[in-house]
């Protein structure tokens, strides 16, 4: 998306301020219904919703500007330009394709058509790189561009296209980002075939090539991989304690291959019991301390299921391990385990070897079935997202046919799940051991919310990227299956869009509480889409292991590189600190919305919602200039010895305007 | 007061209207208020009170006597629906049927608005009712002109008793011609102006269907067209706008009514639009209500009910008609003449919507006011039927007016910076239209007003809401996005029709959000304005002792700060409370446990204490237990404002 914007900006910035004479010539005094307009490219309308926001660039004191259109392109490269200042693409002339550092162009096809489902075909031209494919029209006064990164793509399919001759041939890109552009170009003898070379650089891995990742060369001053140690966040929950030691059993992931090498275990636990624990649990993903409250000692403990089996096998080592992780929290005498299924499916599961832990054998245990439906049910009802607003929308049946996709019934039962995990902590002041099947899915989605909603400290924007290296990164969240990175594999069974989700109960949450977070929606939606663009390293693999096989954080740029260098933009102007405050979000059917600023943003209807941010960053810059003109008449008070009597010295506060009340 | 018989009944419990919540108090029954005052807890905290004017009550109804008490349910026209339980079955059958009797008036007299008296004089008085002048908005808009004149034709409300005296029509328009024309429109609503856009010399008229049958002609009523067709040198044809669905217009036919033919009227172009009937939006809002109500409803009862019911649907319906009109006028520079059948329900949406996205000026508050004033009060929007202010026909009712009301408040979602003023304003006039406690909106139309001399006995509501102006600013609007944007191009995409959760959840605090970006600002804009009386007080200071303070006035501004990571203070000021309008009350800064919502004052800011704040409901059965001893502090928090009037729950104190 950045990406985006860096390259609408450079094309804006050549062709000039006099961009869009067709809009005017309609007479369409405004950046209207794209579907009118011909030239109204959906890209343009992404660049303008990012735009929008991206509050910082916005200025709504600029004096009337007649010409709109003109404000617009103005717009992009004078106020994006220097807002992106760090992983920008390059352009070196007005028809160059804009690169990144260490991107190549493989081929350049002229004369290929983008079949708009809005305005019908344009001419233009593609080229695709190792990292993008890129599609500009031929039009010289405000050419048309479409930026796909390869990530994004999950099938290349060949369509027919009537009515244009027989050598040509059609082509869709189905992308996991929620659109589906479509092209068609013509086939001639002696040219490399199109198909090939874009699925050669879409599935790198398949292809045995490397992913974009490990080729991309961009300097960050931030380096982003320091943002997450595991020692120093354990430390920050005031671990280790007597209770809790942070252990090296795991260092060269011998005991469980897809956790970290740092866990937090109970001290008074043999290593001995812990390998037999391990054999006991699912892929060997033992109970682990996730978070401790910071008062009550009460802890989230994450895990895989206990393989039971149907002979309702026992673990003595298992039992007692639960036992102690119990006893390490004084102020109750329960343990309560979630696991995140459906119970009938836990008993399918019981049947094949796993299972779940029996509240006979396991004392003082309280068993709970969140009942949330497996990662196919999910990659299903995003699909059927998809339908409902891309590219077209059924404006009569638009409430069913989103209750059809279940797809907000799924975040409504997640967040009610995770509110428990938080609520049985903060007020039943009880440990939890949250697990699901295997424990890096639905588990890290409950356990990575209810953090948010208990520590403040993650609502801020690095300590979220704390809360996604730990319970999601670390904790062998299977990004490079569920995902696909760089594979052909399209119809696999392994993908889900489980961290999409996760994301989206986040957004759900900043809309409950807009001041409580550090970061905004466009930080949401950049990570959404580095998740698939394969630029950095963050998301690669699926383990810790594979990951410090890969030598990823040597050979890769970190996503929080990015975005921790240019940090205002990803800021949320009304973020306040609500330190300590635990936040429990409204799961009622009446609060949660479909997120159409993600979902439907390829939509060319689209339209960015006019920002109000900008309001407050005028009112926030009034009341520092008011504090600093207060503050320099109060020295001055003072220097001639007056007492500064006023009650509005700001030393004790640091914001004499509190003290005003 | 003959009607009541129990005028206080004490130990009542209002029920919460969402959960097993309930609150203990005792009950007053006045001859214009029912009121409800909580007993209090300690006496300490001002106990909470709840006003609620006859005329609000839409519906009473006392459900069957439970082991608890007998349960007497009141659904208001302002949304507020209330539950409360009476110990004795006859004192709930004496409130009952006193109630019954009191809410429905059956003559004007009898009107809150002719008791109403906020302590002003004659003077004040008349100078409230002459804050609006039509005839001044019509020079605003510039007319009379060249094309357009004043005419007097129904200065008697002889050819028409529907509409106002001051009429304008286009200069080649004849009185002749006038008065066959309204003979040949139903109810003698001929096509007069109502908005004028200067800039294309395009005027938007509005009139009633013709009584063309299936093939009546008048020839009066063709010259009237094509007058106001050629009072626009922009185009050669004038629009004809028939609001109601074409199957509807066809039926109409049957009743010797219908719609334009084009073959008759030159240079016209007909369109339908298809915005249903009053009585389509009548029990599509029932059914709305009926989804909303639910206790605890499922995704899929949500969704499904929320469009089943239609409502959005139909808001889009006249969003859509008022973009089109706004299009014809503003980007083809054509006259749009606007009709549904009597031209005073659809007709009054579509017109005042349409100049709404045209004109900036009736985005201000003052120019709400006239756009309300002029179309809907002067052109005879039946209000009197349409909200039930005396016993009538209940066909006749229909939320037109507050369908109005939310298709601008949809319109200011989209368009944050375009609006001067915020939902709030929008929430008052609908909570007055209801009341009957201001003159403005009583009656059907304007030869009705007059009869009842509402100027010299009642109080016009504009001036109330003028004088408190302050309170419905929106913080984010902006003048010069008007200028850039004077036209607003709003997008009709079904997702961008939310329910409007403060009007329909007003009432019920544990539908509010737990955080709200507009009371940030508020705070901040108060802080600020605090901190800049501080400051012209420091330097005053420091003036009366000889000192002249360095020159800071004006600094070569930088941009604000990019990095408010570096710099704490820029951090926007907590408002002292995250729900919307609630009180600060410092007293629930030590609770623990905050169960709906949260008042946290700056101390928990400031201080570095390790307390542990819990926000928003947990929602979860696990809480259940909890609930008993958390009701007190629930029912303290759910305290609606006792001292200061705040806006969403000052309303009803207002109408005291």
């Amino acid at each position: 998306m950045d990406k985006q914007i860096g390259a609408g900006a450079g094309a804006a910035d050549g062709a000039g301020p006099n961009r869009k004479p067709r809009a005017q010539g309609t007479g369409s005094s405004s950046n209207g219904d794209g579907l009118d307009s011909p030239t109204g490219s959906h890209v343009e309308w992404c660049k303008q919703l990012i735009a929008a926001t991206l509050s910082s660039q916005m200025t709504h004191s600029a004096p009337a500007d007649p010409n709109r259109e003109n404000r617009v392109s103005k717009r992009l490269p004078y106020r994006n330009l220097p807002a992106l200042r760090y992983g920008a693409q390059l352009k070196m002339s007005q028809n160059e394709v804009p690169l990144l550092p260490g991107e190549n162009v493989h081929i350049t096809v002229k004369d290929v058509m983008y079949i708009c489902p809005f305005s019908g075909l344009v001419n233009g031209t593609l080229t695709i790189t190792d990292y993008k494919l890129y599609f500009i029209g031929v039009e010289q006064e405000s050419p048309f561009i479409l930026d796909v990164n390869l990530g994004a793509i999950s099938r290349l399919e060949t369509i027919s296209v009537p009515n244009q001759g027989e050598n040509t041939k059609g082509l869709e890109l189905v992308c996991k980002d929620m659109r589906s552009p479509r092209f068609a170009y013509k086939t001639e003898e002696n040219h490399p075939d199109v198909v090939k070379v874009l699925s050669q650089h879409t599935y790198p891995l398949t292809h045995s090539m490397p992913l974009f990742a490990f080729l991309y060369k961009e300097q960050f001053p931030v380096d982003g991989w320091k943002v997450y140690d595991a020692t120093a966040e354990y430390k920050r929950q005031g671990l280790p304690n007597e209770s809790w030691t942070i252990s090296k059993i795991n260092s060269s992931y011998e005991l469980c291959d897809t956790y970290p090498s740092v866990l937090v275990i109970p001290t008074n636990i043999s290593d001995e019991d812990i390998r037999r624990v391990a054999v006991f649990r699912a892929k060997h993903r033992i109970p682990v301390l996730s978070w401790i409250h910071p008062e009550t000692q009460a802890t989230i403990v994450r895990c895989s299921q206990p393989l039971v089996g149907p002979s309702d096998r026992r673990c003595k080592e298992d039992e007692r391990f639960l036992q102690i992780i119990m006893d390490a929290n004084a102020q109750s005498h329960k343990l309560t385990v979630f696991d995140a299924r459906q119970s009938s499916v836990a008993d399918t599961n019981k049947a094949k070897d796993g299972g779940y832990e029996s509240e006979s054998f396991y004392t003082n245990v309280d068993l709970n079935f969140l009942e949330i439906p497996n990662i196919h049910v999910m990659r299903e009802s995003l699909r059927k997202v998809k339908d409902v607003v891309y590219p077209t929308i059924d404006e009569a049946h638009w409430h069913s046919a989103i209750d059809q996709t279940h797809w907000l019934e799924y975040i409504k039962l997640l967040l009610a799940g995770a509110v428990k995990v938080a609520d049985k902590l903060e007020s039943g002041k009880t440990s939890v051991v949250v697990h699901c099947s295997d424990g890096w899915d639905r588990t890290s989605q409950l356990t990575s919310l209810a953090m948010l909603m208990l520590d403040s400290h993650y609502r801020t924007i690095q300590g979220f990227q704390v809360l996604v290296e730990k319970e999601w990164i670390s904790f062998g969240h299977k990004f490079s299956s569920r995902v696909g990175h760089g594979e052909d594999n399209h119809s696999s069974s392994e993908r889900s869009p489980l961290f999409v989700q996760f994301m989206d109960c986040v957004w759900q949450m900043t809309r409950q509480f807009p001041a409580a977070f550090e970061f905004n929606e466009l930080f949401l939606i950049t990570v959404l889409d580095h998740l698939y663009s394969c630029l950095f390293g963050t998301f690669l693999y699926n383990s810790e292991q594979e990951r410090t096989a890969q030598e990823v954080q040597t050979k890769t740029i970190s996503l929080w590189s990015y975005i921790n260098s240019q940090p205002e933009d990803f800021t949320n102007p009304f973020f306040v600190d609500y330190e300590h405050h635990v936040l429990y979000p409204l799961v009622s059917s009446r609060h949660l919305e479909l997120w159409t600023a993600y979902y439907a943003r390829w939509n060319p209807r689209m339209r960015p919602q006019v920002p109000v941010h900008q309001t407050l960053k005028e009112l926030l810059f009034v009341r520092a200039e008011l504090q600093r003109r207060l503050e320099e008449l109060q020295k001055e008070a003072a220097a001639h010895s007056l007492s500064s009597s006023s009650e509005h010295s700001p030393s004790h506060t640091g914001t004499p305007l509190h003290s005003a009340v | 007061m003959e009607h009541i018989r129990t005028p206080k009944v004490e130990q009542v419990r209002l029920m919460d209207r969402f959960s097993n919540k309930s609150t203990n108090g005792t009950l007053y029954l006045t001859a214009t208020h029912l009121i409800f005052v909580e007993s209090s807890i300690n006496s300490s905290t001002a106990a909470q009170e709840i006003w609620i004017l006859h005329h609000h009550i839409a519906s009473v109804e006392k459900l069957s006597l439970t082991t608890t008490g007998c349960p007497l349910v009141l659904q208001c026209r302002n949304f507020r629906v209330v539950r409360f339980v009476l110990p004795k079955e006859r004192d709930c059958h004496d409130i009952y049927s006193s109630l019954l009797r009191l809410l429905r008036p059956v003559s004007y007299e009898e009107l809150y608005a002719f008791s109403y008296n906020p302590q002003q004089n004659d003077q004040q008085r008349e100078e409230g009712w002459q804050l609006i002048d039509l005839r001044a908005e019509y020079e605003r808009m510039g007319v009379p002109c060249d094309q357009w004149q004043l005419t007097d034709v129904n200065r008697d409300f002889k050819v028409c008793e529907t509409y106002p005296r001051d009429l304008y029509v286009p200069i080649t328009a004849s009185k002749p011609i006038i008065v066959g024309s309204s003979k040949f429109r139903s109810k003698g609503r001929f096509p007069v102006l109502t908005y004028f856009y200067q800039e294309r010399k395009a005027a938007v008229c509005r009139c009633s269907q013709p009584l063309s049958g299936f093939s009546a002609r008048c020839l009066e009523d063709e010259s009237m067209l094509q007058a106001i067709s050629k009072a626009n040198h922009n185009s050669r044809f004038v629009y004809v706008m028939d609001t109601r669905p074409k199957l509807n217009a066809l039926a109409n036919r049957a009743a010797g009514k219908g719609y334009e033919n084009e073959d008759n009227y030159s240079n016209i172009r007909f369109q339908f639009v298809g915005i249903e009937n009053i009585h389509v939006m009548r029990s599509s809002l029932q059914k709305l209500l009926e989804v909303i109500g639910t206790r605890s409803p499922t995704m899929s009862d949500y969704l499904v009910g929320l469009e089943s019911c239609g409502w959005l649907r139909h808001i889009k319906a006249v969003l859509d008609a008022a973009v089109f009109l706004a299009q014809a006028v503003t980007l083809e520079g054509a006259s749009v003449l606007v009709h549904c059948s009597d031209g005073w329900d659809r007709t009054a949406q579509v017109c005042a919507l349409g100049s709404l996205l045209m004109d900036p000026y009736y985005r201000t508050i003052k120019g709400f006011m006239v756009l309300i004033e002029k179309d809907w009060i002067s052109f005879g929007h039946k209000f009197a039927d349409r909200c039930d202010q005396l016993d009538g026909d209940p066909k006749e009712v229909s939320p037109i007016f507050t369908q109005f009301l939310e298709c601008v408040w949809q319109l200011s979602e989209q368009f944050p910076q375009a609006f001067e003023f915020s939902e709030w304003f929008l929430l008052q006039i609908h909570e007055h239209v209801h009341s009957c406690q201001y003159g403005n909106f009583l009656g059907n139309n304007e030869r009705q007003r007059e009869e009842l001399q509402l100027k010299e006995r009642t109080h016009s509501l504009w001036a109330s809401l003028l004088g408190e102006k302050h309170n419905y600013l929106n913080p984010f609007y902006n003048p010069a996005y008007n200028v850039e944007h004077p036209v607003l191009e709003p997008s009709t995409l079904p997702y961008h029709f939310k329910f409007w959760r403060n009007m329909y959840h007003q009432f019920d605090r544990s539908m509010h959000p737990r955080q709200s970006i507009l009371k940030t600002i508020l705070t901040l804009k108060d802080k600020s304005a605090k901190a800049e009386s501080t400051l012209q007080a420091l330097e005053n200071r420091l003036c009366q002792l000889g000192v002249t303070p360095v020159v800071t006035s004006d600094p070569a501004a930088p941009p604000p700060s990019r990095d408010q990571r570096s710099n704490p203070k820029a951090l926007p000021p907590r408002p002292n409370s995250l729900i919307l309008g609630a009180p600060v009350n410092h007293k629930e800064e030590q609770r623990r446990v905050e169960e709906q919502d949260d008042e946290v004052g700056e101390e928990a800011l400031e201080n570095t204490d390790t307390e542990r704040t819990v926000e928003g409901s947990s929602g979860t059965e696990s809480r259940k237990q909890s609930y008993d001893e958390l009701e007190g502090t629930y029912n303290e928090l759910a305290k609606e404002e006792p001292a200061v009037v705040s806006l969403e729950f000052g309303v009803a104190r207002m109408t005291c």
